[in-house]
């Protein structure tokens, strides 16, 4: 039994929304901003992979598991960075650091 | 003779490289005796070529401009008239050379002046050879080019540099006319050539042959400082005086002539030009001579008097003598270069007093300066048996003999002017060297050469007139040399005529010399001299020259100086700049109003780009939908 497309696109917009609501809403912490982008990303991820099985091209499937590897790399960075920013200014927040005003 | 005409133009030149580029490295005595040799060295050539001159011949040096159907080669044309010219250019400027060298013996910036000399002569020569028309209008920009730098050479005061200015601009005005009527001549003929566009003035509409030749007029007007266009020469005094010697000697004023009676059988079948050309020497013949009368500095009287003489030579051309024209070019060179040489003798004696009113009772404290100052106005005056006599003469009789109301008329014109140069001449002599001595002498090693450079000048003045007598004395040598050239042939008169033309003439010379006696000798002098400081009306405007310079400045300069002044002001600063500068203010308010959006906050930064892809996607779905 297969998954319509548009119910694939549909979960995944969704997904994609809570996401991009929780990066613009929760900005006193960084570590809730990056795990909304994560579910941006799961929510693209989706997205190929609904259309790899759509259209039967395994092209989308290898896309995955490239945003798969490129997101651990991702977190790993950016995790190791909020602990640096942390030991600075002994908080999460990200409107603290402002020093790129123009 | 290709050796010749090449090393003759190539010398001046070398010298004045030498001296520009490497004056302050050599002694000052070898550079001096250098740029003396190089003209020297260029009068020799001269005076081979003509020794072995046989007739007219165009030597090919080398290309210069070759571009489709335009080519003006490095190409020199000889024939009697350039080659008279040159011989007598660097033989006068030769003099003169050897003159600087004394003149300026203590000026200090002495490499920049041999140079611009020595650049002026090769200028000139450049001029005077040149086969076609850009290569002569080379050496024209040249002489005006040097003139402009020369009579500003003491730039430190700004009147000099004025007068620099105001002769470069004056004279540009006429270059002008110049260039578009070589342009247009170019256009019609495809040549610049000369000698070919001399023989080919009958293909062309006698219209358009006129508009040309008034073209070329204009430019001679420039550069010969005739009416209207003679404003610059006077005040061309503020340069040194052995560069006023040269200017208005051998180089510069005579070019406009030159160029006239070089072009003549081009235009001279138009009557038009010729009577344009003539009524204008006319003009300037008389209003110069007028001027003259009344002026009270040295060397102004003398400019006044060039600008006279070279109306005489226009007077020449306009009436179709060259020979005659050319006879008094030459003579007045000499006599010219004799009176302000003798001028500046007489202002290094006076301590640089230059008004003929303060001066006085030099005869006895100068007395070679004096002779041959005396030589030379006699000359300018055209007393009978000198050289100026003769060669005026010539000129005066040619108008009588076209026997046309015009040239009649002109020729009645010329006799006043004459008598005027007579009575202005003397009335210089008697102011100078006259009267008592009331002034210390200023007497040096440097005077007595300066002196002795006026003596061969004197001598050349006084027999100038031996180069063309006229036909009862045996005939001229100018006359046969320039016998076969195009206009050269003067009108035969009989010889009665000739005497009695002569005589009336002479008459009137004298009659001016008598003038200038009862007015300036004696008790009279003392007389005049204290009416001196209260001028008449007539004398105050003859001494500001007809009011020519205020005219021109109510004219030209202060209308265009009213709308520099608004372009300035209102366009340029009020519409232009302003309009940019508000600009630029819009853009700066725009730019710190937008850049409170980079207040470093992530968040903003993020909402503005989910705005940002939330307004793309729109689009997009709105362009699909729709």
């Amino acid at each position: 039994m297969s998954i319509p497309l548009e119910h694939v696109i549909i979960l995944a917009s969704l997904l994609f929304a809570m996401g991009l609501g929780c990066t613009v809403a929760w900005r006193s912490n960084v570590i809730m901003m990056l795990i909304g982008i994560e579910i941006m990303l799961n929510a693209v991820m989706l997205v190929f992979v609904g259309a790899s099985a759509r259209w039967g091209v395994a092209d989308g499937q290898l896309f995955a598991l490239l945003i798969m590897a490129l997101t651990s790399a991702e977190v790993s960075l950016a995790l190791a960075m909020v602990v640096y920013l942390h030991r600075r200014k002994k908080t999460v927040n990200t409107d603290v650091f402002d020093s790129m005003k123009g | 003779m290709k050796l010749y005409l090449a090393i003759m133009l190539l010398l001046p030149l070398a010298g004045g490289l030498t001296s520009a580029l490497a004056g302050r490295l050599l002694p000052r005595r070898l550079l001096e005796f250098l740029i003396c040799a190089t003209v020297w060295g260029g009068f020799v050539c001269a005076a081979l070529a003509a020794a072995s001159y046989t007739a007219p011949l165009t030597v090919n040096l080398a290309p210069w401009i070759t571009a489709f159907d335009l080519g003006a080669p490095l190409s020199l044309y000889l024939d009697p008239l350039s080659l008279s010219l040159a011989v007598m250019v660097t033989f006068v400027c030769g003099l003169i050379h050897i003159y600087s060298v004394f003149y300026m013996a203590e000026e200090g910036d002495y490499p920049r002046f041999f140079a611009l000399l020595n650049l002026f002569v090769f200028a000139m020569l450049t001029l005077l050879l040149a086969e076609n028309l850009p290569l002569l209008y080379l050496g024209w920009e040249g002489v005006g080019f040097c003139s402009y730098l020369l009579i500003g050479f003491w730039y430190q005061d700004k009147a000099n540099a004025d007068a620099g200015r105001k002769a470069f601009i004056t004279t540009r005005i006429g270059d002008t006319a110049l260039v578009i009527g070589i342009a247009w001549l170019f256009q019609l003929f495809g040549t610049f050539s000369m000698v070919q566009l001399n023989g080919m003035a009958f293909l062309i509409p006698g219209g358009v042959v006129t508009a040309i030749g008034v073209l070329f007029l204009i430019g001679a007007m420039g550069k010969s400082a005739q009416v209207p266009l003679q404003v610059w020469l006077p005040d061309a005094m503020a340069g040194p005086t052995p560069v006023s010697a040269m200017i208005h000697a051998a180089t510069m004023v005579t070019a406009g002539v030159y160029l006239l009676a070089r072009m003549f059988p081009f235009f001279g079948g138009s009557a038009v030009v010729t009577s344009a050309i003539a009524v204008t020497g006319g003009i300037t013949a008389f209003y110069g001579a007028s001027c003259a009368v009344a002026q009270r500095d040295l060397k102004r009287v003398l400019a006044f008097s060039t600008i006279s003489q070279i109306g005489y030579m226009m007077l020449g051309v306009g009436a179709g003598a060259i020979t005659a024209a050319t006879f008094h070019l030459l003579v007045h060179a000499f006599f010219k270069a004799l009176l302000f040489l003798g001028a500046g003798c007489v202002i290094t004696a006076m301590h640089h007093e230059q008004d003929i009113f303060k001066m006085g009772g030099l005869r006895r404290s100068l007395p070679v300066t004096f002779w041959c100052f005396l030589a030379g106005s006699a000359c300018l005056a055209g007393i009978p048996l000198t050289g100026g006599f003769f060669s005026k003469d010539s000129i005066i009789g040619a108008l009588w003999l076209k026997g046309v109301p015009l040239y009649q008329a002109l020729y009645v014109l010329a006799l006043i002017t004459a008598l005027l140069t007579s009575f202005y001449s003397f009335r210089l002599v008697y102011l100078v060297f006259g009267g008592e001595t009331n002034a210390h002498i200023h007497g040096s090693r440097e005077l007595k050469v300066m002196e002795l450079v006026l003596v061969p000048l004197a001598l050349l003045g006084l027999c100038g007139g031996v180069l063309d007598l006229p036909g009862y004395l045996g005939g001229g040598f100018l006359g046969h040399f320039f016998a076969n050239l195009a206009g050269g042939k003067a009108a035969e008169a009989p010889q009665a005529t000739e005497i009695v033309l002569q005589a009336i003439a002479g008459a009137l010379a004298l009659a001016g010399l008598a003038a200038a006696h009862v007015a300036f000798s004696g008790k009279a002098r003392a007389k005049r001299i204290a009416e001196a400081d209260n001028p008449s009306a007539l004398t105050s405007f003859l001494f500001h020259a007809w009011h020519f310079d205020d005219l021109y400045r109510l004219l030209f300069i202060r209308p265009y100086a009213a709308l520099s002044g608004f372009l300035w002001q209102r366009m340029d600063e009020g519409v232009i700049d302003d309009s940019l500068d508000r600009l630029a203010q819009g853009v700066g308010a725009t730019g710190t109003w937008f850049g409170r959006w980079t207040a470093g906050r992530i968040s903003l930064y993020i909402v503005s780009f989910a705005a940002g892809g939330a307004a793309i996607l729109g689009y997009l779905a709105w362009v699909t939908l729709s």
